[in-house]
């Protein structure tokens, strides 16, 4: 049987974004690569949501004349949902909605992902799709322990100088090997649990409820009533002829709430003007994924003897407002890439050859902006007035302003700011409005 | 049509299309283990309902792995380490098309 084994120069373990940039850099480059995809073809265990491709963008130019992008998004809103009312921030910029965008897109990731995987096939890349990594391969003990390659499932052996983990979230096979390669994160990596639904409008009444031209689309992020108690809140993206509309909770604090993903997912589709926007829409799809969000210090090691460490693999995603995760994971295949064509042209693929990728990546946008939202993981779980009752007192605020009686105004207003303010600690207040700086 | 509104869970995945790995469980639990597990965790955050507490026997946690959306929160969740999730073949399981 070893005399069969396959070998070749990297292997890739998942056909995400990650992996594909990574496979398309190295093909380009002229190496042999190779990469395995669990599902029955790339991206169909992945859920969309945004692109964000200004990666992508450099890899291949003008990628949305050809890619199955859905949307350019012109629009954003973020919503604060009291129990009985709605306050927002809506913006957008006429100029986001044509050439050359603003790099954000609304893509339905399998197809994307499908897509994406194709280029790097056209570039020389191998792909192994429907195809399980049951384990990534290990010799040697302690510090000379370093990954050689793959054993899918049935047994069948893969060897590789180098092993990309860009096996996502979930990614175990990935994770057992980070261990057995002693690839560890300063704190343990948690988790958000997101479940979505995908459901069918057509694209003129997306258009017209959502305020966009056709071809534009928007992203709207909702924090408020149904998200109460926990850490986290919900979102819609405009697909074409899809709405996209989810719920992203870390899991511990579901858990402290005693409630179901699902069951905050419903309260968050029944409130009235999110009702407003989905009314005559058809589930197409239900589907749940998790988020790594523990930021900055959660991210492992990412190289070892053999072996680099990508994109959601690694929890290169950002949970503040831009909600980035797709573009972080593109740069990192590309920096993996640059790092293993540099370790192949010195014939040393140990953690020291592999070392440029960690250079690389600290110097590179991913890790400034995990570094930059350090802080956010504990002040979202520390701070819950921020996406809560600082929010609500602002909509009451608001909705007392506005209401209109006979009375003069500064009476009005006056009791108004009276009773926003009741009850507030404002040094309190002042505190952590000070320490929300750090979110945005 | 369903009313969007009033669709229960079984309803929802009806929609995701899976090709179940059927004859092999991809998640086997230890049930000596879990038994000693007050809370179940898994019960409350899995968002496809695939643990369920045995009607007759709530300390024993029954398995719908047909259902399994691949997320991999009951992992996460689980304080006993009680359960053996390997992921369906591949090509099976869960396929998303959105």
């Amino acid at each position: 049987m070893s005399d069969e084994q396959v070998k070749v120069d990297v292997l890739v373990v998942g056909a995400g974004p990650a992996g594909i940039s990574a496979a398309l850099c190295l093909a380009r480059a002229g190496l042999e690569v190779v990469v395995v995809e669990r599902g029955e073809s790339a991206g169909a265990k992945n859920m969309g949501g945004l692109l964000y491709g200004s990666v992508l963008e450099t890899l291949i130019p003008s990628f949305h004349e050809l890619a199955p992008v859905e949307r350019a998004v012109a629009r954003r809103r973020i919503v604060y949902l009291g129990p009985d009312r709605q306050m927002a921030l809506d913006f957008g910029h006429e100029s986001w909605g044509r050439p050359p965008y603003n790099h954000t897109w609304t893509v339905p990731s399998p197809a994307f992902d499908r897509w994406y995987a194709s280029q790097a096939e056209e570039a020389g890349a191998g792909l192994v799709e429907g195809m399980l990594v049951d384990e990534v391969l290990v010799e040697g003990d302690g510090a000379s322990a370093k990954a050689v390659g793959v054993r899918l499932r049935g047994d069948e052996v893969f060897r590789a100088d180098v092993v990309l983990l860009a096996d996502g979230a979930h990614g175990l096979a990935g994770q057992a090997a980070r261990r057995r390669l002693g690839m560890a994160s300063p704190k343990p990596q948690h988790f958000a649990v997101g479940v979505k639904e995908t459901i069918a409008l057509p694209a003129p009444v997306i258009e017209d409820r959502f305020g966009l031209e056709p071809g534009t689309g928007a992203a709207l992020d909702f924090v408020g009533a149904p998200f109460a108690g926990l850490v986290g809140g919900g979102f819609i993206y405009t697909q074409k002829e899809t709405v996209g509309l989810g719920f992203a909770g870390r899991i511990a604090s579901l858990q402290k709430a005693g409630v179901e993903p699902g069951d905050v997912l419903e309260r968050f589709k029944r409130h009235p003007e999110v009702r407003r926007l989905l009314k005559g829409g058809e589930l197409l799809e239900y589907s749940a994924h998790m988020i790594p969000e523990g930021g900055v210090d959660s991210v492992p090691q990412l190289a070892g003897n053999g072996c680099l460490v990508l994109g959601d693999a690694a929890g290169l995603v950002n949970m503040s407002l831009y909600k980035e995760g797709t573009n972080h994971a593109m740069a990192s295949g590309v920096l993996a890439a640059e790092a293993v064509v540099e370790a192949k042209a010195k014939g040393d693929f140990s953690r020291a050859g592999l070392s440029s990728y960690e250079r690389r990546m600290a110097e590179g946008a991913a890790l400034a902006d995990l570094r930059k939202y350090r802080e956010l993981p504990e002040i979202l779980e520390g701070v819950p007035e921020l996406l809560g009752d600082y929010p609500e007192r602002l909509s009451r605020l608001l909705t007392d302003y506005f209401t209109v009686t006979a009375e003069p105004k500064a009476g009005l207003q006056r009791r108004a700011r009276a009773a926003a303010l009741d009850g507030l600690p404002k040094l309190k207040l002042a505190r952590d409005l000070w320490r929300a700086r750090k979110l945005l | 049509m369903a009313d969007l509104f009033n669709l229960t869970l079984e309803d929802k995945l009806y929609r995701t299309r899976y090709e179940p790995d059927s004859d092999h469980p991809h998640i086997t639990v230890q049930v000596e283990i879990c038994r000693t597990c007050q809370d179940k965790p898994c019960v409350l955050l899995c968002p496809a309902h695939v643990y369920k507490r045995k009607p007759d026997e709530p300390a024993v946690v029954l398995v719908s792995h047909d259902n399994c959306l691949e997320c991999g929160t009951c992992v996460q969740v689980c304080p006993t380490e009680s359960l053996d999730w390997r992921f369906p073949d591949g090509g099976l399981g869960v396929k998303y098309r959105f």
